[in-house]
């Protein structure tokens, strides 16, 4: 009897403190709640809309280069680290978009990168369907083939693409203003980047990121819960392959000339790259990587500017082995990337100057 | 009363190993169904063919008065046929919390994943929140599943279950390598689960003393046979048991 009572009267306190508790889950489920994380994203924001009055061009440049990236990143981000399928053929998706937005340039710029998305996530459908049913390894292959095939058409398909000479673009316009160099353009990457960032952080943080989560850790249990294994899959490489789409229109435009050489191979590995660098897991992550990916080349050829013009070729036969060397070193010491560095650094500070 | 499960003469070979023969009964609503047996005696075979991952050569299930046959996995669950391992099968990457949301999507109704939607989004977080508390869970709400202690484990998928409101939720050894305690707790969890949300349970065990006082109906298995079928009161006394089982582990 009193064991009752005293049972009756524990589950009464537990459920009042749930109660309470309750009151700040609203607080998980939104992204900037306290007012500090609040004045804090509107800094950030000023400080994006701000950026090309206080960047040299050249350096504005690579910063709309590595916005572009990150949306492309972004995608695959959802891909791998949310659904844990791989593709090798992401830079396909650039293409796919990219030439569309070739096609529907200058005052029409933005329903050409859309429709890009739109195209790029159908066809990521496709990439998709193997997916049903080869995991790991034999999906990379598949993947590289959908890359392979992709190639070819953007060499043959001269009609559409130019073949190996490729496409011009006029100067994108937003609402009839020009904008003719990367620091007008800029503003245009952010109408996309931005939403794309925050809708990329909302799909992994609702049903989306639970059915991608699912599928990636377990596919008995995914379907023993209910989860359509096929549709989730499926969603996830179209997802991916919208934000691939958009990626390539927006770098189309900051190219104004596109050939098949800047979605080759090489780039659907640059972008996995990202993935892995930026580490697993966040939507930051993948920003942070492709800061990095980007930023590589530019600063290895700053190194090269330092050193004078006549080591240029040796050093940029040694590019792609420090880019190499740099991807191994985070996969073997830093396998939560970017952002598992981040998170120590501060844990370290935190505790600074006492240790534990 | 309609019976909510009904299995009819299921049998199930692999290679010549009968996993199942003929195996045939009925779970009534609000019924706490035991299957018991030795290892290897069919029990999660047959759990395996009511959820639709394996297809019996034989026999037919019927739950809620529909034949299940060419019925997938995925769509049994969403009728209301919940399930737990032997070996555990959480999502280990996600955290404690987003495993029983996503049971819980199931008992909330799921929207289109593309819309996030705030409202159902809230409603899951609730519900969930409340099966964590009821588990005494919600202190390792934010923790990687696949990082608790493995009893711990075990409960966060009996939560990811439960949170599906099935009408009928099938366990596959809930009890197996916890300590006593832990047991005691799972099997309390459980009793109130099934009198405050009126889910009907089938709780598989190899050990035939840890269910039977809490069972109403009680399935005796041994190599895919059915030895005894009926109220636990009887499964002592009964000389197929005693022969089999009983006078094996005793
Ligand atoms: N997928 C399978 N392939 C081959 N044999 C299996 C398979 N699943 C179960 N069996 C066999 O079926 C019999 C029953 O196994 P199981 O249902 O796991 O028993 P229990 O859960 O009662 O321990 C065993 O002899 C086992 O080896
Ligand atoms: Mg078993």
């Amino acid at each position: 009897m009193l064991f009752r009572l005293s049972q009756t009267l524990t589950d009464r306190w537990s459920r009042t403190f749930a109660r309470t508790v309750r009151a700040t889950y609203r607080q998980d489920e939104a992204y900037a709640s306290t007012p500090m994380g609040r004045f804090w994203l509107w800094v950030a924001l000023a400080l994006l809309l701000l950026l090309p009055l206080l960047l040299p061009p050249y350096p504005m440049y690579v910063v709309v280069l590595i916005a572009i990236a990150a949306v492309g990143a972004l995608g695959l981000h959802l891909l791998v680290g949310g659904a844990g399928q791989i593709s090798l053929g992401h830079a396909a998706f650039l293409g796919i978009g990219a030439y569309t937005a070739s096609h529907l340039a200058g005052p029409l710029a933005v329903v050409g990168i859309l429709l890009g998305g739109v195209l790029a996530g159908l066809i990521g459908v496709v990439l998709g369907l193997p997916s049903l049913r080869i995991k790991g390894a034999y999906l990379a292959i598949a993947t590289l083939a959908l890359q392979f095939l992709a190639d070819y058409v953007f060499k043959r398909w001269e009609a559409v693409t130019g073949g190996i000479r490729g496409r011009t673009l006029p100067p994108a316009e937003f609402l009839g203003i020009p904008l003719p160099g990367a620091d007008a353009l800029w503003y245009l990457v952010l109408l996309f980047a931005i939403p794309l960032f925050f809708y990329a952080k909302r799909l992994l943080s609702t049903r989306a990121g639970r059915l991608w989560y699912a599928v990636r850790d377990n596919d008995l249990s995914a379907r023993l819960s209910g989860v359509d294994l096929t549709r989730a899959k499926l969603t996830a490489f179209a997802v991916s392959a919208f934000y691939a789409g958009i990626a390539g229109g927006l770098l189309a435009n900051l190219y104004k000339s596109i050939t098949p050489e800047n979605f080759v191979l090489t780039f659907s590995i640059q972008y996995l790259a990202m993935v892995i660098v930026g580490g697993a897991g966040t939507v930051l992550g993948a920003v942070l990587g492709a800061t990095f990916v980007v930023l590589i080349p530019e600063v290895l050829n700053a190194i090269v500017g330092a050193f004078g013009p006549q080591f240029a070729p040796s050093f940029a036969a040694w590019r792609n082995v420090v880019f190499g060397v740099l991807i191994l070193m985070f996969l073997i010491l830093e396998p939560l990337g970017l952002v598992g560095l981040w998170g120590r650094i501060r844990d370290y500070f935190r505790t600074w100057p006492l240790p534990y | 009363m309609t019976p909510i499960l009904e299995a009819h003469d299921l049998a199930l070979a692999f290679k010549g190993v009968r996993a199942l023969n003929g195996v045939s009964f009925t779970v009534n609503p609000g019924d706490f169904f035991a299957v018991i047996g030795p290892n290897g005696a069919g029990k999660t075979s047959l759990l395996n063919v009511l959820s639709g991952l394996y297809r019996p050569q034989q026999g037919t299930v019927r739950f809620l008065g529909e034949d299940l046959s060419g019925v997938s996995p995925q769509e049994r669950a969403r009728r209301g046929l919940g399930r737990t391992f032997q070996n555990l099968e959480l999502f280990r990457g996600m955290s404690v919390l987003d495993n029983v949301k996503l049971g819980a999507e199931l008992a909330m109704g799921a929207y289109s994943a593309l819309t996030p939607d705030t409202r159902k989004e809230w409603a899951i977080r609730r519900w969930a929140e409340e099966v964590l508390d009821y588990l005494h869970l919600a202190p390792h709400r934010h923790k990687h599943a696949g990082a608790l202690p493995y009893g711990l484990q075990k409960r966060v998928e009996v939560a990811r279950a439960l949170a599906g409101k099935p009408k009928l939720l099938l366990l596959d050894e809930p009890m197996a390598g916890l300590s006593l305690e832990e047991k005691q707790d799972l099997a309390r969890f459980l009793l109130d689960a099934r009198r405050e949300w009126g889910v009907t349970m089938v709780l598989v065990e190899h050990d035939l003393k840890a269910v039977l006082e809490l069972s109403t109906g009680v399935l005796v298995m041994s190599y895919g046979e059915v030895l005894y079928l009926g109220e636990p009161g009887g499964v002592r006394d009964n000389p197929r048991v005693a022969e089999a089982y009983l006078g094996r582990s005793a």
